[in-house]
């Protein structure tokens, strides 16, 4: 009675494309990081699928490490859209050039 | 076919779909509302991966505290949903859609020989209880733990100071 590593590496995958299309398609710039973390959780299901196949919890503790880094990530990223917002009035990516003040 | 499996593979469906909204909608806010549904879906299928206590997390911290967090600023900022502007580089799509489709190809078809993999580890297999991955985490990392408070603290920091507003008079430090 047991989840087959298949499964979960091809849910995995399908996720992984679909916020890889949503950081490459999309340009709000909430969505795009949306879409960046919807990746960093494929990447956790792959992680504990794997670590579930292999025993122990060597896979659980890398995956609490990259949810704790996930939330520095967005805390800053977030800090950013908001200083860029009162710059620009926008977060539309096609309309900061943010390397040309 | 076992009922975990009939179960993993109903929440990996949900978590898809909602996870297709997500990139598909305009509005910022219900694209917010659909990940979150995502993150709960892909919580009970951690819950069927043995790891209830990442379930937990993903659900106490991915949907209840960043999201929350992503909603908020959303909100603050007032946006309105992502008007149709004429494009200026019209390829980029195309490129974009064809690298996400040769990648999703090539990965999958690397899933096909994952049933090779077996328990290599000598380790017993994870079971649901919580106890021993806290024995873990606070022995053997121990100090990545303490160095990812220290990050923590790092992007608190960070966060302030790119969120504060400068008052004009006082010379920034």
């Amino acid at each position: 009675m047991s989840v087959p590593l298949t499964d979960v590496l091809v849910v995995s995958v399908a996720l992984f494309a679909l916020g890889l299309a949503g950081a490459l398609l999309r340009r709000n710039a909430i969505t795009i990081f949306l879409s960046i973390e919807l990746m960093l959780n494929a990447a956790n299901l792959a992680i504990v699928g794997f670590g579930a196949k292999v025993g122990g919890y060597q896979g659980q503790i890398v995956v609490f490490f990259a949810i704790v880094v996930a939330a520095a990530e967005a805390a800053v990223g977030l800090a950013i859209f908001v200083a860029v917002f009162r710059h620009h009035e926008t977060i539309d990516v096609n309309k900061i050039n943010l390397l040309k003040w | 076919m076992n009922a975990a499996r009939l179960i993993f593979d109903l929440a990996g469906a949900v978590a898809f779909v909602f996870a297709a909204v997500m990139v598909v909608h305009r509005n910022p806010i219900k694209s917010l509302l659909a990940i979150v549904v995502s993150f709960f879906a892909l919580a009970a299928g951690f819950v069927l991966l043995s790891a209830p206590f990442l379930a937990a997390i993903q659900v106490i911290v991915y949907a209840g505290a960043i999201l929350v967090l992503f909603l908020f600023v959303t909100m603050l900022l007032n946006l309105q949903t992502e008007e149709e502007t004429a494009d200026r580089r019209p390829f980029q799509k195309l490129f974009a859609l064809v690298g996400i489709v040769a990648l999703a190809a090539i990965l999958l078809s690397d899933v096909r020989r994952s049933g090779e993999i077996t328990g290599t580890s000598g380790q017993p297999p994870a079971t649901g209880a919580v106890e021993p991955l806290a024995r873990a985490l606070f022995s053997q990392a121990a100090l990545p733990f303490e160095a990812v408070s220290v990050l923590l603290l790092a992007s608190l920091t960070g966060a302030y100071v790119l969120m504060r507003r400068e008052r004009s008079g006082s010379a920034a430090p």
